[in-house]
């Protein structure tokens, strides 16, 4: 899966750092639910958890306008097509967030003999963070997505746009 | 008089009073289990339509003998349930209702591909919730891992 | 609007996906529309994109093991789900839960329909485009499952109910904080009529838009709030009572045509009808224990089968459930109500606009995975 990440040719160190910053502090997740984990991600969104809070509560109905892929469910086999075909419509540089056991393993459904879905997104996608729960927590995607800002910085030390501590620093 | 003793006599007079089965005390959910074999099905059915019920499920059984498939009957009225059971060979076919349900529209074609028994008449028989390429028949019990596959009387005996 | 559709002359018919991936299809639903213009000619469900196999599982595993794949089934009323799925277990092998146990599970249950129904709200609402009773509905919805996560454990996929009664007792702090929800629901009601009943773009987007009658509801099986809102009283709490039911005294809402105003209405009467069950589960419940001591984990029922049907927050419910003896199932069959919702949608969305057939998906209140199973 790791071919599907394409470099740009040219690299400017510092603007490319300044740039992550940016997108880090404001990722644009795709409105994307197979299962029951999207109605928790619709949880992340609304009034309680307000994903607004961290730049990442724009959801996009478009592939085309958004950064983070959030598979937020069950694969089946014949959706899987269709989620390969959306993360291809997605413009460079993008990030995969499986959440749920659905999406990392198939979860509860993968069992011997199992003939509908496809046991993990990384099957299909290159995945970059795991929010593993069925459902998780809203907190558990917002810290998967806190992560994964700080993946994008390559450091938590060096994003230095960040209000809110990750939870394990704080403990 | 009331849909469900409408339909209970009219189908007495088409199947004969063997065909029935009552459950006075509700216990499996159903009123009266109506036997039919394959040849009156859509008759009944059209009984079961003038009287003003609806096909509320369609659902298939795979027994190691014999493939049976169960329709439950309902109206708008308290306790009113009927199941319609038809027994069909594995390689059978059985006529379509859904000239008389639209339901059965759907519910054919499901019950086609999860137990790969054809409905003929049926318009459209493609594929409903499986993938277009599939070529398996996944509720029969010679798929996949069950925990038991018996004979029919081992089950209802 | 007979006078306004396109004479076949006139036609250029092309056809267009509506999913699997739209934000107004709700999950994971294709419709392919042929179009002429915004004119909808036909339309074309393409379900399965959500398919688990939960029948099939059924067949492998124990009773117990398949409880949670029943709440996530319907993961928008799961307690309702895994409430029915224990039902028809208990039917089946013969197991009667103590009195505290069924007005816990019955209470727990109106709780989880009317968060349902919010959330049915909100999504529905936002199809049409308005963004603001969404984060309304949701501050409600969040105080249910506030109360549901306290005494099941999880805030969505819910295995509360056990054969034989419930997992955990409730305590008075449950007691106290469901009556402080229903009278803050209730004091939120003007603020959702001003808002949104009201509303002159709200009412002029649903009336007389997507008719269901009483003839094409029987034709597709269709159930539940879609059903009343044709005006047939066909609910199976009342019909069919089971756990407590008839003890209670709440009405089912129906309503006149069956367009789109009328199902909006029927939900929202349902959550205020749902809101007196509660309260008088909660002025009748009695103290005791609240599960049966006896019940093995493999539960093994006698051979025979049983056909259990409920109300889900979608519709009529049921689970076919055949036992051979064992304590496997022989097969478990979920007859689910929007199967039959969906299905009227071939027929109900001829000759509307396409933004009309967007509200009328809103309004009638789909899971994509509850249809696909």
């Amino acid at each position: 899966m790791e071919n599907q990440r394409t470099e740009p040719v040219i690299q400017f160190a510092l603007l490319e750092d300044l740039l992550n910053l940016a997108r880090a502090n404001s990722l644009w997740p795709m409105t994307f639910g197979l299962a029951c984990c999207a109605i928790e991600m619709m949880a992340a969104g609304a009034s309680r958890f307000d994903l607004d809070r961290f730049g990442a509560g724009v959801f996009r109905p478009s592939p085309r306008q958004s950064d983070v892929m959030i598979v937020a469910g069950t694969i089946s086999k014949k959706m899987a097509p269709a989620i390969q075909m959306l993360w291809d419509q997605m413009p460079n540089p993008k990030w995969c967030i499986a959440m749920g056991n659905c999406a990392i393993s198939g979860g509860p459904f993968e069992y011997d003999g199992q003939y509908a879905i496809v046991p993990g997104a990384d099957l299909i996608v290159p995945v970059d963070i795991y929010v593993p729960g069925c459902p998780p927590r809203p907190e558990g995607l917002i810290q998967g997505i806190l992560a994964l800002e700080d993946k994008i910085t390559k450091g938590e030390k060096r994003n230095v746009l960040r209000r809110f501590a990750r939870l394990e620093r704080v403990g | 008089m009331a849909a469900k003793d409408e339909a209970l006599q009219r189908i007495r007079e088409l199947l004969g009073e063997g065909a029935l089965t009552a459950d006075p005390d509700f216990r499996t959910g159903v009123s009266w289990t109506i036997t039919c074999p394959r040849e009156s099905l859509v008759a009944v059915m059209r009984i079961f339509e003038e009287c003003g019920f609806y096909l509320e499920s369609l659902t298939g059984l795979d027994f190691q003998d014999t493939l049976e498939f169960v329709y439950h009957m309902n109206t708008y009225e308290p306790r009113a349930r009927m199941a319609v059971r038809v027994l069909c060979p594995h390689d059978g076919e059985i006529p379509s209702v859904s000239g008389v349900f639209s339901s059965a529209l759907w519910q054919e074609r499901e019950a086609w591909e999860f137990f790969g028994v054809r409905f003929s008449g049926h318009p459209d028989l493609r594929h409903l919730l499986l993938p277009e390429d599939a070529d398996f028949h996944p509720l029969r019990k010679d798929f996949g891992t069950v925990h038991a596959y018996r004979k029919r009387e081992e089950v209802y005996g | 609007m007979a006078e306004y559709f396109p004479q076949p002359a006139q036609q250029q018919i092309y056809s267009l996906n509506l999913g699997p991936q739209h934000p107004s299809t709700h999950g994971v639903l294709r419709v392919l529309l042929t179009l002429d213009g915004e004119y909808v000619l036909e339309a074309d469900p393409i379900i399965g994109y959500g398919h688990r196999g939960h029948e099939k599982m059924g067949e492998n595993r124990t009773y117990l093991q398949f409880m949670p794949n029943a709440s996530r089934m319907d993961y928008l009323s799961g307690l309702l789900y895994n409430h029915g799925f224990c039902l028809a277990v208990e039917k089946l092998a013969g197991i009667d839960p103590p009195e505290r146990a069924k007005y816990i599970r019955v209470i727990c249950a109106e709780l989880n329909r009317i968060s349902s129904h919010l959330l049915w709200f909100g999504t529905f609402l936002m199809d049409l485009g308005a963004f603001t009773p969404f984060l309304y509905c949701f501050d409600d919805r969040e105080n249910i499952l506030d109360i549901l996560d306290r005494v099941s454990g999880s805030r969505l996929t819910y295995s509360y109910c056990r054969f034989g009664g419930v997992s955990r007792d409730v305590d008075e702090v449950f007691v106290e904080q469901t009556r402080a929800f229903i009278k803050r629901l209730r004091s939120r009601w003007p603020d959702y009529h001003n808002l949104v009943t009201k509303n002159v773009i709200f009412i002029h987007r649903v009336r007389d838009v997507g008719i269901i009658d009483k003839d094409l509801a029987r034709r597709f099986g269709v159930t539940g709030p879609n059903l009343r809102a044709a005006g047939v009283a066909f609910d199976m709490r009342k019909v069919e009572p089971y756990e407590v039911y008839d003890r209670f005294d709440f009405e089912i809402p129906t309503g006149t045509k069956g367009d789109a105003l009328d199902r909006y209405r029927v939900r929202l009467e349902e959550m205020e009808q749902s809101c007196r069950i509660i309260e008088q589960a909660l002025d009748q419940m009695p103290a005791g224990p609240y599960r049966q001591e006896r019940v093995r984990l493999k539960v093994k029922p006698p051979r025979g089968e049983v056909y259990f049907a409920f109300e889900s927050a979608r519709g009529q419910t049921a689970y076919y459930l055949v036992s051979d003896g064992s304590p496997y199932p022989y097969r478990v069959h979920v007859r689910v109500p929007s199967f039959g919702n969906l299905h009227c949608l071939t027929d109900v969305l001829k000759e509307t606009l396409v933004a009309d057939a967007i509200a009328i998906l809103g309004s009638i209140d789909i899971v994509v995975p509850e249809i696909d199973r």
